[in-house]
């Protein structure tokens, strides 16, 4: 399998009602002993084209090897488009509003 | 090239020290006949070499000092200096001001006179090899590469006189410790083993257990925080953010008193990897500490340097008078239940680590990191800070870069 490269969506009280709601809440994994968050998969291709997209956001090669810092409306708009298609896979749809 | 002692500390046997008393400096500033205006980060470099945070340079290199630094990583006295230090400047300055060799230059900073440059030579230097050398990589994405490209086309070399000391302004005033107070201080506190932690981050617990790991190691008396105050990028963490944070540390208790000091290093980051770490060990060794701890990617930047290059360099150079713990990194493993070191852990596939960027990620997200990994008297400063400096956010971003109140003041003097 292809090495993906996460957004993690950290899971607010108001993204976790919304999850639960839409009976997703099992998406989101436990993390550091107190957070969930989601781990939206992007692959080299899609990772590369939303670091140029929002250059506020930044990949950590170093440690976490994740997409970091996309601004919270962005981040709000692909947590929506998860609960809205129930995937994670949402991120050449995402690629194609933007 | 001479054979000299590298480890004596400072480095060089003599702290520098080239700051005039404002009567004096008045007079000097008087002789100076021609006058030239600077910003802020030259500003700051003139001050870390009047202070001798940069001993033993005693002013901006000349072109013989920049070509050894760059090829050999030494200057030509023999001692070992790895960022060169230079004053740019343009031809047209140059011949709109009648600068030549010889000249005393009044250098003016926020309209008043700040310091007096001794012109000892003007020439040229190939910023590319410059670049390739010190960051290792010709790419204009490189931060310090950026930097090393900018520079205008020709260099001012000569000894430089610090006659109008600026005030330091709060909240850093009270972390401000040029080398001559802070090798007192020291001394005074009775402590004879600190290990220095460089830094340009709010802690998470991840560097609070890399200051501990590395207090350990050395068997210190001290931790010396040495939060890096410059230039800064939007997304960083604002400097107040940096040092208040890095104090409350230690007034929270995570650090007992007496155990740990916070104090700030005037630069801007060149993010030069394993260069910059060893420019950061003699900066630290000038400031009175015997070790300094290196993490992963210290001083580095994307992908340029391999994650302990910083490590490698210290094996290759001689023997600086300041030890180096070399330390792998900390991560939370759910299986321990705590934040624990890399190279002990047998977790490897349920290890979670994370970064300052990771945790700035989940704070942007308006969630609150657990205690484990982010302490909440930080946080709940991180948030303050932001309201009180940072206009609402505790990340620099274009109003904080515009207005932010500036670290210094030049106090006005008539000449």
């Amino acid at each position: 399998m292809a090495q993906t490269f996460p957004i993690n969506i950290w899971i607010n009280e108001e993204r976790l009602e919304k999850l639960q709601s839409a009976g997703l809440a099992h998406l989101a994994q436990e993390a550091f002993a107190g957070l969930r968050k989601l781990s939206v998969p992007t692959d080299e291709q899609q990772r590369d084209a939303i670091l140029r997209k929002f250059p506020t956001a930044k990949f950590d090669s170093a440690t976490t090897k994740s997409i970091e810092l996309l601004p919270r409306d962005i981040k709000d708009r692909i947590f929506t488009l998860v609960v809205e298609k129930k995937t994670l896979n949402v991120i050449d749809a995402f690629l194609a509003s933007t | 090239m001479a054979d000299v002692n590298n480890a004596l500390s400072p480095h060089g046997g003599k702290l520098v020290d080239r700051v005039m008393e404002p009567e004096k400096g008045r007079k000097k500033a008087k002789e100076a006949k021609i006058k030239l205006p600077i910003d802020g980060s030259r500003a700051t470099e003139i001050m870390s070499i009047a202070y001798g945070f940069f001993s033993p340079l005693e002013g901006f290199m000349g072109s013989k000092d920049v070509d050894s630094v760059c090829k050999d990583m030494r200057l030509q006295s023999g001692y070992i200096w790895s960022i060169p230090i230079v004053f740019d400047i343009s031809e047209e300055e140059i011949k709109e001001k009648k600068i030549k060799v010889g000249d005393s230059i009044l250098l003016t900073y926020q309209g008043q006179p700040f310091a007096v440059l001794e012109l000892a030579e003007i020439f040229s230097y190939d910023k590319t090899l410059m670049a390739e050398k010190v960051y290792g990589t010709k790419d204009e994405k490189h931060p310090g590469v950026k930097r090393t490209y900018a520079y205008k086309d020709r260099f001012l070399g000569g000894k430089v006189t610090l006659i109008n000391p600026p005030r330091i302004n709060p909240p850093f005033d009270k972390y401000w410790y040029p080398p001559k107070v802070l090798r007192q201080k020291i001394a005074e506190l009775g402590w004879k083993r600190v290990v220095a932690h460089q830094t340009r981050n709010v802690p998470h617990t991840g560097h609070e257990w890399l200051m501990k790991g590395a207090w350990f190691a050395s068997n210190a008396d001290a931790v010396l925080v040495s939060c890096v105050v410059g230039e800064k990028r939007a997304g960083d963490y604002i400097d107040e953010a940096i040092v208040l944070t890095h104090e409350a540390l230690r007034e929270s208790g995570y650090f007992r008193e007496g155990t740990h000091l916070t104090s700030i290093l005037l630069w801007d980051m060149r993010y030069a990897g394993p260069r910059e770490a060893v420019f950061h060990a003699i900066v630290r060794k000038n400031l009175g500490c015997t070790h300094h701890m290196f993490g992963r990617d210290h001083a580095g930047v994307g992908t340029y340097y391999s994650p302990y290059a910083a490590h490698e360099i210290f094996s290759q150079i001689p023997d600086l008078g300041i030890g180096s713990v070399l330390t792998l990194e900390w991560w939370y493993c759910p299986i321990c239940g705590e934040v624990t070191y890399s190279g002990l852990c047998g977790h490897e596939k349920e290890q979670q680590a994370f970064s300052g960027t990771l945790i700035r990620s989940i704070i942007q997200d308006g969630v609150k990191p657990p205690r484990l990994i982010f302490r909440p008297e930080v946080f709940d400063l991180v948030m303050e800070s932001g309201d009180k400096y940072g206009f609402g956010s505790p990340f620099v971003a274009g109003e904080y870069l515009a207005k932010r109140n500036p670290v210094i003041t030049v106090p006005p003097m008539e000449v």
